[in-house]
């Protein structure tokens, strides 16, 4: 073996990235969390928080790179990979809107005491949005496909502004509900619908951070195209839910 | 020194990783196992003995379920030996995407570190394993950390889960058809559907409890609409898969051990697959409520949980035909692992006959929350599945550290064990047909089981020097034991091909496969 294989084999074998990753959430999550809610030390949880985010950023940052750099094991296989995850991601969903039908369809009146009027353009607005977003993120997916990247630089854009519009709707719509009085401990309809669509904006979120880590190295000219077609399989799903959201939640009265 | 301390903590490589969560996962072992020392001294005579305080009991009674089941017994077989055999069983170079790999390794990392600080927190949570509202959400204990430690370890297995079906399914051998796969890799595959399927329920449940308690959501809380028995119903959606995700690879392992001690091939090799394996897959979901019988529900859906839960011991009685056809007339060798891969099948049957009794509600709420529920799952899951586990570590020794462990060593601490085990489930069983409820930290309204309890008390000091020795055993012999060869059992499967311990990317060349090779052929003609 020569010397070279030695080196490029111990480089493959061996990522700090995981690591920095796992220690950030711990910080970012289960410390922080406790120390302001359980234990009630802010100054702790602000300290966990600002060591725990830039540790899974870096190391979201570091992973990505590597991952450009290196041979993957077999070629082809993130998109099925994600199609597993989905199935996982799917049963959290599906736990949720479970919890919502058995309390919703149990209770004696409905809406109950407490609830108020949701706004019913609004959701129409980022149900097109989102859509929208969907037909962009496949034309990203199809220009890439014929070698134009450009192009797919452009459409992702247009995509992430997509989210970045949906998510503002949303914050914006949580700010007008909370202000009416309507909050997560006003009754089961408030925990439910702050917790689904939460949970929802939570996933656009992650969407638009797949999207940031294909954007930053297409701008330099480096592609991962399983990042880039399990990216897009993923934002399909998040659409997916948001219909279920939509209905059942905003429409279902 | 840094440059091997530096390999090890950040390896991608699959058998470091297996290695990593087989260290992680004997670790929680440990402590969960001195819990339980703990509990039993505790219960060593009526009234207060070691601690005044029942709640000093619940925080045992929590860190013994909570790190047994989601830090040993899930990860030492979804992780390590998961990690270490399917990849090479399946010849493959390693799995599909190793750092992913190492980022579960490292959540579950961060799951058992969050788990160990419960020893030094304030208030360290106390909701045993099941974490059952309302009494977690009105609880002083730290149920976040609960909650996060449930979620950590869950987000690693499904990223193991994502991880393990794209590696079984796209990367096996050239010419490896799935009917020539090892029984353990089928199960390992079946097991991670579970784990993306049910894990995610779980998760949701745990946040649930997290959200009411601390951010004043209403999930639980039936003055505002809520319902404490929807956390009953997430949680046991999971938690009785949980058990095939442990029983399936655990089953899995000592049929590959079975086979190979026994010079046989398996018997009724797709009975085993697709009846045993895939029958437990498709029930696995429809049996939860059996969990929840004594919540009150109406009669229909009861006997309707009889008729799935009593449907379970199709599946898992074609496994034992396979098991029993297999050892047939085989050149059967008995050395450690061996004995553990049988006293499996006799723990087994133990604890699912007296599942079967279980399973039929009107028995069910008679013996609901007595002792004789732990008796039944520490035989069936506990107990079964950890020395499946200590089997399947046994056998992989010389494959994982190219030495041999000291047998006769090895056959006394598996003795000893396995005397203590029963001596403390059986009587646990009996103790709970006498009326001694669960999870009491005295005993002294019942008078009629003390004599139980004493031994009960000794049987978990038997298992204590037992599972002690077999860790002298494995750390001698890791430094001193003889060089064990490539294939010291005379296997016929894929990983005891390669070298001992196997290089980087496993095989020298990826093996080519033909269309009557089989992972089990013992000279046979079948």
């Amino acid at each position: 073996m020569s010397d070279h294989a030695a080196v490029h084999e111990h480089a493959e074998e061996v990522s700090i990235w995981p690591a920095v990753i796992s220690i950030g959430i711990l910080f970012a999550v289960p410390f922080a969390f406790s120390f302001h809610f359980v234990y009630h030390n802010g100054l702790y949880a602000a300290l966990s928080l600002g060591l725990g985010v830039p540790m899974i950023v870096m190391g979201i940052v570091g992973w990505v790179y590597e991952a450009l750099h290196s041979e993957p094991v077999a070629e082809g296989l993130a998109p099925p990979a994600m199609g597993w995850f989905i199935l996982a991601e799917a049963l959290i969903f599906l736990s949720f809107f479970a919890t919502y039908w058995v309390v919703r369809l149990g209770a004696p009146v409905w809406p109950p005491e407490g609830t108020v009027e949701l706004p019913k353009l609004m959701p129409l607005v980022m149900t097109t949005v989102l859509v929208t977003s969907s037909f962009t993120i496949h034309f990203a997916e199809g220009r890439l496909a014929q070698g134009d990247r450009r192009g797919f630089i452009n459409w992702l854009i247009l995509s992430m502004l997509l989210g970045l519009a949906f998510i503002s709707m949303s914050a914006y719509e949580w700010n007008h509900l909370l202000h009416e009085g309507f909050t997560p401990a006003t009754n089961i309809f408030g925990t439910a619908f702050y917790t689904i669509t939460g949970f929802h904006g939570a996933h656009v979120i992650v969407g638009l951070g797949i999207f940031t880590a294909m954007l930053l190295p297409a701008l330099r000219g480096q592609v991962n195209e399983g990042l880039v077609k399990s990216g897009s399989l993923y934002w399909h799903f998040v659409d997916i839910i948001w219909f279920f959201v939509v209905s059942q939640v905003y429409f279902w009265v | 020194m840094a440059g091997v301390l530096r390999e090890w903590l950040f390896t991608t490589d699959h058998k470091k990783v297996g290695i990593l969560y087989l260290i992680g996962s004997v670790a929680a072992f440990a402590v969960a196992g001195i819990m339980a020392l703990l509990m039993r001294a505790e219960l060593s005579a009526p009234g207060p003995t070691i601690t005044a305080n029942p709640s000093q009991y619940n925080v045992w009674l929590y860190f013994h379920g909570a790190a047994m089941i989601l830090g040993f017994q899930i990860p030492a077989l979804t992780g390590f030996l998961a990690n270490y055999l399917v990849p090479l069983q399946i010849g493959a170079k390693d799995v599909a995407f190793p750092r992913l790999n190492a980022l579960s390794v490292w959540l579950f990392f961060a799951g058992i570190i969050l788990a160990l600080l419960t020893f030094v927190l304030p208030d360290p949570p106390d909701v045993m394993w099941t974490g059952y509202p309302p009494y977690s959400e009105i609880t002083q204990g730290n149920t976040a950390f609960y909650s996060f430690t449930v979620l950590l370890l869950g987000f690693a297995s499904i990223l193991g889960g994502v991880n393990f079906l794209t590696t079984i399914a796209f990367m096996r051998a050239p010419g490896m058809g799935w009917n020539q796969l090892n029984i353990f890799t089928w199960s390992v595959f079946a097991a991670f559907i579970l784990q993306l399927i049910f894990v995610p329920v779980l998760g949701t449940a745990v946040t649930m409890i997290m959200f009411d308690k601390y951010l004043g959501t209403n999930f639980f809380d039936p003055t505002q609409g809520g319902d404490v028995l929807i956390y009953q119903n997430l949680f046991w959606f999971y938690s009785h898969p949980a058990v095939y995700v442990i029983f399936l690879p655990f089953i899995g392992i000592v049929f590959d051990i079975v086979a190979t001690f026994a010079r046989n091939r398996i018997f009724n090799y797709k009975m085993v697959v697709y009846g045993g394996i895939g029958g437990i897959l498709l029930l696995a979901g429809e049996v939860w409520i059996h969990h929840l019988y004594v919540t009150g529900m109406p009669d229909w859906l009861r006997v309707g949980q009889m008729v799935t839960t009593l449907m379970i011991s199709v599946p898992v009685g074609l496994m034992f035909i396979g098991l029993v056809g297999t050892l047939y007339k085989g050149s059967i060798t008995f050395n450690t692992p061996m004995l553990y891969a049988l006293s499996v099948i006799f723990l087994m049957l133990i604890g699912g006959l007296t599942g079967i009794p279980l399973a039929v509600a009107s028995i069910d709420i008679n013996l609901s929350d007595s002792y004789f529920i732990p008796g039944h799952f520490h035989y069936v899951m506990a107990v079964a599945g950890t020395f499946a586990i200590f089997g399947g570590i046994y056998y992989l020794f010389p494959k994982m550290t190219g030495r041999m462990y000291n047998e006769k060593l090895g056959k006394t601490s598996f003795w000893i064990t396995f005397v203590g085990v029963n001596l403390v489930f059986f009587p646990m069983m009996m103790a709970g047909l006498e009326g001694m409820p669960r999870r009491y930290w005295d005993y002294s309204q019942f008078p009629q089981v003390e004599g139980l309890h004493h031994l009960m008390t000794a049987g978990a000091v038997l298992v204590a020097i037992g599972f002690f020795l077999a860790l002298v055993n494995w750390i001698q012999a890791l430094f001193k034991g003889q060089p064990a060869g490539n294939n010291p059992w005379g296997s016929r499967s894929l990983e005891w091909t390669t070298a001992s311990p196997p290089q980087h990317g496993n095989f020298p060349e990826i093996p080519m496969l033909s269309k009557d090779w089989s992972p089990y052929a013992y000279g046979s003609s079948q």
